[in-house]
């Protein structure tokens, strides 16, 4: 078995038995020789999000952990959040140029969580409608402009 | 009867925590040794000098992902290939990791000091590296530097003499002070180079 499905491997079981708070892990969690998952994401308390659910999605590449994966919301519900393009699309630092081999699977849905819990409004970006419009399917092939730290 | 009020919830949490840290000590064991990266039992491990672990393999690879910025995985802290540890435990695999990548570098091991002056240690080899300072400030720095390597020369056993009142050897009181005797002497050879020439 190759170091990248070694590596999900260990990062599945990890994440199947020990879900942090916030996390739900569905049995059917990894598809597709564990190269695509879909994982549940919950709102914090307190917070605009607060006990919705929301599904993301990740695909990894033959490179993973060396390059990261490439994370999105699918599903119906998609958070309106000034960081969150209605096509699901996320911009967040850790997904492209700040992304380590030290992050995970979990790592990447907390620091999400933790993206949701500190919007103070529900809308999406001001560019949603021509980015949506205009972009590549894969996230990753964006170039993001990380210019907000605040949410 | 505050605190007991309070009792159930939080032992009901540090129940659900204890449970958890029972797993996770037992996990811990296996995980304080994972590997930052490929999360398995490190091999040909090597610490940072932020102190994060990881195979030698896994650090090189990612090093040369991203050539331009060389960060920890874990911290960020800037990184150098060559500036991190090997560490060697009792079991060794066999297999020689320069196959492929470049090899994991050496451990740095240095000599215990015999010798009392630890702050000479590193000028007694190769003699007057401590009188660098100041080249420029002074035209004569330059003559002094030449003239005190002869001097230390002719010393008895070619370690300098340092009377035990004077500043501490390497502390800036001392560089200061053997930069001053320095310029006094080039002063006073120039001084007798004019003489003998008139």
């Amino acid at each position: 078995m190759d170091s990248c499905s070694r590596r999900l491997m260990k990062e599945l079981q990890q994440l199947s038995t020990e879900p942090p708070t916030g996390i739900i892990c569905s049995r059917d969690i990894a598809s597709d020789d564990l190269k695509q998952w879909r994982v549940e994401v919950v709102g914090a308390p307190g917070t605009l999000y607060e006990g919705e659910r929301f599904t993301l999605q990740f695909r990894f590449s033959p490179q993973y952990p060396f390059s990261s994966p490439e994370v999105m919301f699918v599903g119906q519900n998609i958070p309106a959040h000034p960081h969150v393009y209605s096509n699901g699309h996320i911009c967040l630092s850790i997904l492209a140029d700040d992304w380590t081999p030290a992050l995970s699977v979990q790592s990447v849905c907390l620091s999400i969580i933790s993206m949701l819990s500190s919007a103070k409004e529900k809308k999406h970006p001001i560019d949603d409608a021509i980015y949506v419009r205009t972009c590549n399917k894969n996230p990753n092939k964006t170039r993001w402009w990380f210019h907000d730290d605040t949410v | 009867m505050g605190p007991n009020t309070q009792m159930p919830q939080s032992s009901s949490s540090s129940n659900a925590q204890g449970g958890d840290g029972n797993g996770d000590e037992r996990k811990d064991d296996n995980s304080r040794f994972e590997c930052n990266i490929c999360l398995d039992t490190a091999r040909d491990a090597v610490v940072s000098l932020c102190g994060h672990l990881f195979c030698w393999p896994c650090l090189v690879q990612w090093l040369d992902t991203r050539p331009n910025r060389q960060l920890c995985p874990v911290c960020k802290s800037a990184i150098d290939k060559d500036k991190v540890i090997p560490i060697y435990g009792r079991g060794g695999d066999n297999k020689d990791p320069r196959e492929k990548i470049p090899p994991r570098p050496q451990g740095q091991r240095s000599e215990a000091s015999s010798g009392g002056f630890p702050g000479f240690q590193w000028g007694d080899g190769n003699g007057n590296v401590q009188f660098s300072l100041g080249i420029g400030i002074f035209p004569f720095t330059m003559f002094s530097s030449l003239f005190t390597f002869g001097g230390e020369r002719q010393g008895p056993d070619g370690q300098p003499q340092v009377d035990p009142n004077s500043a501490q050897p390497g502390s800036r009181q001392h560089q200061e002070e053997q930069f001053l005797s320095n310029t006094f002497m080039a002063i006073g050879f120039l001084f007798l180079f004019w003489l003998l020439t008139l």
